[in-house]
């Protein structure tokens, strides 16, 4: 399973919606209840499922999925 | 601005927003400036929120709605609420409106109190509603914005709009007539439906001219969700309900978006949360410095204390003071705030709005002087006074004693007039302006299968003013874990909603409770904070 791939089973799990497909360019705006609050919840499964941390400096980075799965996959390496 | 909106006894909401005026010659003036997540606008003159609000009117009445009957929206920010909600209180329906990440359960528990009839949706959303829906027997059909028609009552809004008629005459609607309808959560029990009249607007409409200072050549913009009271009372009907243009974006919270469209909107009342306003000063200072905010004339806030420090950011960096304002989904309007024109404390609650007769009484009813802190009061009467808890007027009646309405907080006023904000008198957590029921995360957590016993608390936190805090002793065969904590976290999300999920969770031994069986959630907060306890001499662990 591709990192994209993991990363669309925790958004589906996270947001409640087994029809959420991700894009890389996709935001908060995108998906129904993506909000500063859930958010916390997608950071928490994405840490737990791949086994790494963010820091809060990183987190202010992330502005869409492509930024997202980027820094995964940078820190899963 | 001398306009008054009560013309002939018409009392109702959704005709005085568009209907009235388009009669006094605004037919052509922008009443929303709409702009979606992606950035595009869509320009709706009042001309068309009459029209649009009157095929909604039109529609429902095919529909079966009859006044009295309970319609919702269950959406995100996006148009057809706006004209959904005028339209079903123009059919002299109570518009109840739903947040969009209400859970499951959230959503049974208030369509099915309130034995709604219909509610408008989207189709990511209508899954929530799908799954609950066998067990709301009183829900007669669902609306879709972007469905076709289908079983279980499921319909279509384009077909919808196609058959209705924009020519729609509103009943004369008197003042008493039942209205908006806003759930709210207590310390104990399920969440209450708070409902207003349609004489509420009188409030609405003359404190968003003497305390927002609307002006007709103005353009608002009030960042609340419709889910809410804000979003309704200031986020539709005081500023139509004067003629005043309002922008609503559809977007998410975007600190470099925001200012834009400050900018570019030439927005010059914005009212807002102290959450957000705290999110702000998080960024980057080069955000607001760069900022074009000529035409900005007055920011305001409300849900939460406003700190300080907030304060003293906007004079530094948006050259603007902040005016706090303080209302209650119970009180419909704006009671006590700070306003232009008047010294702000930093801090303070403000002064009572005209008409407005707050007190401080001790628990027995007397009022304490200048300096005490006791319960804050207010003298009923005033307009938009709620007109009952639907399906609880027991507990309603227990809101007013010794002559006032007990409002649940707890406050201090000083020497000067001004009122400080001190706590609440109940277990109620006030996270980010949305009050939460410690019960109902209890209720959510309790489902989880793991989960044996569950005390929540709020606690002080420095961004949401307060943070739901969950102590979870889990059943002997379980151990804590990431993952467990991650399954607690998005059960209550998914079962309640985003805003009442558990920012932090302690796993415990065991929750302190009394000889009744009752959670101390006092001895957790001690416990939480580090401080002494008081009294436990009814503890029993």
């Amino acid at each position: 399973m591709t990192t994209m791939e993991t990363l669309n089973g925790i958004f589906r799990m996270v947001f409640d919606d087994d029809s959420i497909q991700i894009e890389r360019q996709m935001t908060a705006n995108d998906i129904d209840g993506w909000d500063s609050l859930s958010h916390v919840n997608l950071i928490t499964a994405v840490e737990g499922k791949f086994k790494i941390r963010f820091t809060q400096k990183e987190l202010l980075t992330l502005k869409n999925v492509g930024d997202l799965l980027d820094h995964i996959e940078r820190k899963a390496a | 601005m001398n306009f008054e909106p009560i013309e002939n006894g018409q009392y109702n909401i959704g005709h005085i927003c568009s209907t009235l005026q388009c009669s006094r010659g605004l037919a052509g003036k922008t009443a929303m400036r709409w702009i979606d997540a992606g950035g595009s606008c869509s320009d709706y003159t009042f001309a068309d929120l009459d029209g649009e609000s009157n095929r909604f009117a039109n529609l429902l009445k095919g529909l079966g709605i009859e006044p009295g009957d309970v319609f919702f929206t269950f959406l995100p920010k996006m148009p057809e609420q706006f004209f959904a909600f005028l339209g079903a209180l123009k059919a002299q329906a109570i518009c109840g409106t739903l947040f969009s990440n209400f859970g499951d359960e959230a959503l049974l528990d208030r369509l099915g109190d309130s034995r709604a009839k219909g509610v408008i949706t989207k189709k990511s959303l209508y899954k929530k509603i799908a799954r609950v829906r066998s067990r709301l027997p009183d829900l007669q059909f669902v609306i879709l914005v972007d469905g076709e028609s289908g079983a279980d009552g499921v319909l279509g809004l384009g077909s919808l709009l196609a058959a209705a008629s924009k020519e729609y005459v509103t009943p004369r609607t008197p003042a008493e007539l039942p209205s908006v309808l806003h759930y709210t959560s207590g310390s104990t029990g399920k969440p209450k439906g708070v409902l207003h009249r349609h004489g509420s607007i009188l409030s609405q409409t003359m404190t968003t001219r003497e305390v927002l200072g609307l002006k007709p050549d103005d353009t608002f913009w009030c960042t609340a969700d419709q889910g809410w009271v804000t979003g309704t009372s200031y986020g539709i009907i005081g500023p139509w309900s004067l003629g005043v243009t309002q922008v609503h974006y559809g977007g998410t919270y975007d600190a470099r978006k925001w200012m834009e469209l400050l900018a570019s909107e030439k927005i010059t009342v914005w009212y807002s949360a102290p959450t957000a306003l705290r999110m702000l000063m998080r960024e980057d200072e080069e955000i607001f410095r760069s900022s074009e905010l000529s035409t900005l004339r007055h920011i305001f806030s409300v849900g939460e204390p406003l700190n300080p420090e907030v304060i003293h950011w906007a004079r530094r960096l948006l050259n603007h003071d902040i005016f706090d304002t303080w209302f209650q989904t119970e009180t419909g309007a704006i009671m006590i705030t700070n306003r232009p024109g008047v010294e702000i404390r930093p801090g303070s609650m403000g002064k009572p709005v005209p008409g407005i007769e707050p007190a401080v009484l001790g628990d027995d009813g007397t009022e304490l002087p200048a300096g005490e802190q006791g319960n804050l009061c207010l003298k009923p009467g005033w307009p938009s006074m709620f007109v009952t808890y639907l399906n609880n007027d027991t507990v309603y009646q227990q809101k007013f004693k010794h002559g006032y309405y007990h409002t649940g907080d707890t406050a201090v006023r000083d020497a000067d007039g001004h009122f400080w904000f001190m706590g609440r008198s109940d277990d109620v957590i006030n996270t980010a302006g949305h009050l939460v029921s410690p019960f109902e995360v209890e209720s959510a957590l309790l489902e989880v299968e793991e989960v044996a016993e569950s005390g929540v608390i709020g606690v002080p936190d420095e961004l949401l003013f307060e943070k739901v805090m969950a102590y979870v002793q889990l059943h002997d065969r379980y151990t804590p874990s990431r993952e467990l904590e991650l399954k607690i976290r998005l059960h209550v999300s998914n079962r309640a909603s985003s805003v009442a999920t558990p920012q932090e969770i302690i796993f415990c031994d065991s929750i302190p409770k009394n000889k009744s069986g009752k959670i101390m959630r006092r001895v957790l907060k001690a416990m939480y904070l580090g401080q002494d306890p008081g009294d436990t001499s009814t503890l029993e662990i």
